[in-house]
C-alpha cells in the first residue's frame, strides 16, 4: 500500500489541521475542491464545520501520529478517574433526588459535565511533576536557550494539553448548559451572537498569516538546532580525532605509541557515538583531574591542578571540561616544557576555570578563520551551553583561558 | 516488599460494606429500596474507579 493509500491529515498543505489537505490527497483532487465543500456544507447548520471537527479528531496525522481522540484515550487511569468522578456524582445527585432535596434536569447535567471536565483538569495537574520539572538537562538546556538564569518554560506534553483542554471545555460546558438551562443566557444571546462573528471574521482573515508566522517560527528553531547539533560535532571531532591524528604525525617515528593513541582515540569514539560517559569522571574535579592527566599523557607536559569545591557532571560542566581540555591541549602544544596551570573553583551558583601557561603567548586577532580551536572549542562551546570564555594573552607573556559556566 | 494496592482494598472494603447493608436488611434492620440502592451501588463503583485512576499504573515486575 502507498502512502497516498492511506488517509492521514496532510500538516504540510493544510491551512488549519490538514483535513481537507489529507482527504484531497487520498482521493486524487486538489485540496480547494474539499475546502470549497466544506465551507458550503458549513452553511448547511455547521453540518461541513462538525464534519472537519471530526475528521481532525479521528484521522490520523502524519510520520505515524496518532488521531488526536486516540491520544486522549490513551491514558487508561484518566478515564477511570473521570468515570468515577461522574458517578459519584451521579449517585450524589439520585441520593439528594431521593430525599426531595435536589434537582431539576438544569442542575444534574452541569454538574456531571464540570465533575468530568475537573477530574480530567485535575488529573494533569497532578502530573505536573513530570513535565513541568524539566527532567532532562537537554530539556533544561534547551528551556534556557541563551539565558542562563531563565527557568524552564512550563509546558505540558501535547496529549496532556489535549486531555486539559477536554477537561476545561467540559467545565466550561457545564457552566453554560447551566445558564441555558436556567435561562440566563437570553440578554447576553445578542452580545455573544456579535462577539463569535467578529471572532470568526478576526480568524477567517489573520489565520493565514498566523500560520506562515508559526510555520516560519518552527523551521528557524529547526534550524538553529541543527546549526547548533553541527558545531557540537565539529567541535567534538576537532578535540579528539584531528588532535590525535595530529599527535600521530608528530609521533611517526614510534609505531607502537602511533598504536596506542589510535586504539585510545577508537575507544573514545565509540564511547562517544554510543553515548557512554567514563565511569570516573562523576564529578566535575574529577572530569578535569581526567582531562589534565590525559593531556599530561599524550603530550608530555605537566599540568597542575588546583580546585575548590566540587559538583556532579551535568550536560554544562561537561562542556566546560571539554572547553577546559581543549586549552590544556593548546597550553601543552603551543607552550611546551613549562608546567601549565589549572584552577578550578566550583561554587553553587557558577564554575570558573582558568588555564594558565607560560609560553610566548599570541595574538587572537591574527589566528586564522580555518583554526577551530580556541573559536569553536573553547569560545563557541562555551557560548552554545550558556558559558563565556575569555582569553588573555599578550606576546610573549603567556596564555591565561578563563572559562565560566553558571549553573 | 509488595505495594499496598489501594485499589484492592478499596474494592474490598465496599464489597465488604454492601454485604453488610445487603445483610442488615435481610435482618429488617434496614429498609434497603431500589431507590437507594442504585445510588450507593453507583457510588460504589465510582469510588472504585476513582482510586483505581489515581493509583496510576502498577509496576511491572
Amino acid at each position: 500500500m502507498t502512502a497516498t493509500a492511506q488517509l492521514r491529515r496532510d500538516d504540510h498543505r493544510g491551512v488549519i489541521a490538514g483535513v481537507a489537505a489529507g482527504l484531497a490527497r487520498r482521493v486524487g483532487v486538489d485540496p480547494m475542491i474539499v475546502r470549497v465543500g466544506f465551507i458550503a456544507a458549513s452553511f448547511a447548520g455547521g453540518f461541513g464545520f462538525a464534519l472537519y471537527l471530526l475528521g481532525w479528531a479521528l484521522i490520523p496525522g502524519e510520520d505515524g501520529a496518532r488521531a488526536p481522540v486516540e491520544r486522549i484515550a490513551g491514558k487508561r487511569e484518566t478515564w477511570l478517574l473521570v468515570g468515577g468522578m461522574v458517578l459519584l456524582a451521579l449517585a450524589a445527585m439520585l441520593l439528594l433526588r431521593e430525599w426531595g432535596l435536589l434537582f431539576s434536569d438544569a442542575i444534574v447535567w452541569p454538574v456531571i459535565l464540570t465533575a468530568a471536565g475537573g477530574a480530567l483538569i485535575w488529573r494533569q495537574s497532578q502530573e505536573g511533576s513530570g513535565p513541568l520539572s524539566a527532567g532532562s538537562d537537554d530539556a533544561l538546556r534547551e528551556a534556557r536557550g541563551s539565558d542562563p538564569m531563565a527557568l524552564p518554560r512550563l509546558t505540558l506534553p501535547r496529549d496532556a494539553l489535549g486531555r486539559a483542554f477536554v477537561g476545561a471545555a467540559l467545565v466550561v460546558g457545564g457552566g453554560l448548559v447551566f445558564l441555558w438551562l436556567n435561562d440566563a443566557l437570553r440578554p447576553a444571546r445578542d452580545v455573544l451572537l456579535a462577539v463569535v462573528v467578529v471572532v470568526v471574521a478576526l480568524t477567517l482573515i489573520l489565520a493565514p498569516w498566523w500560520l506562515r508566522l508559526v510555520r516560519g517560527l518552527a523551521a528557524e528553531r529547526t534550524e538553529r538546532i541543527r546549526s547548533q547539533e553541527r558545531a557540537e560535532v565539529a567541535a567534538h571531532l576537532h578535540d579528539s580525532v584531528l588532535q590525535t591524528l595530529a599527535l600521530m604525525q608528530k609521533r611517526v617515528d614510534d609505531p607502537r605509541e602511533v598504536a596506542a593513541l589510535a586504539r585510545r582515540q577508537e575507544r573514545e569514539l565509540r564511547a562517544w557515538l554510543n553515548g557512554r560517559r567514563a565511569a570516573g569522571d562523576a564529578t566535575v574535579v574529577l572530569a578535569l583531574e581526567a582531562a589534565a592527566a590525559e593531556v599530561e599523557e599524550a603530550h608530555g607536559v605537566t599540568v597542575e591542578v588546583v580546585a575548590v569545591g566540587d559538583a556532579p557532571l551535568d550536560e554544562r560542566a561537561l562542556a566546560l571540561v571539554a572547553a577546559a581540555r581543549e586549552a590544556l591541549v593548546n597550553a601543552a602544544k603551543f607552550a611546551p616544557g613549562g608546567p601549565v596551570a589549572l584552577y578550578a573553583e566550583v561554587a553553587p551558583e557558577r564554575i570558573e576555570v582558568f588555564v594558565r601557561d607560560r609560553g610566548p603567548g599570541f595574538d587572537p586577532a591574527a589566528v586564522p578563520d580555518d583554526r577551530r580551536g580556541v573559536r569553536e572549542s573553547i569560545v563557541g562551546r562555551m557560548e552554545r551551553h550558556g558559558g563565556r570564555a575569555l582569553v588573555h594573552t599578550v606576546p610573549g607573556a603567556g596564555t591565561e583561558v578563563e572559562l565560566v559556566m553558571v549553573r | 516488599m509488595s505495594r499496598l494496592d489501594r485499589t484492592s482494598l478499596v474494592a474490598g472494603l465496599v464489597t465488604t460494606l454492601a454485604g453488610a447493608v445487603l445483610l442488615l436488611d435481610r435482618l429488617d434492620v434496614l429498609n434497603l429500596r431500589f431507590d437507594y440502592a442504585l445510588p450507593l451501588l453507583i457510588a460504589a463503583v465510582g469510588a472504585i474507579l476513582l482510586v483505581a485512576g489515581l493509583e496510576g499504573p502498577r509496576d511491572r515486575q
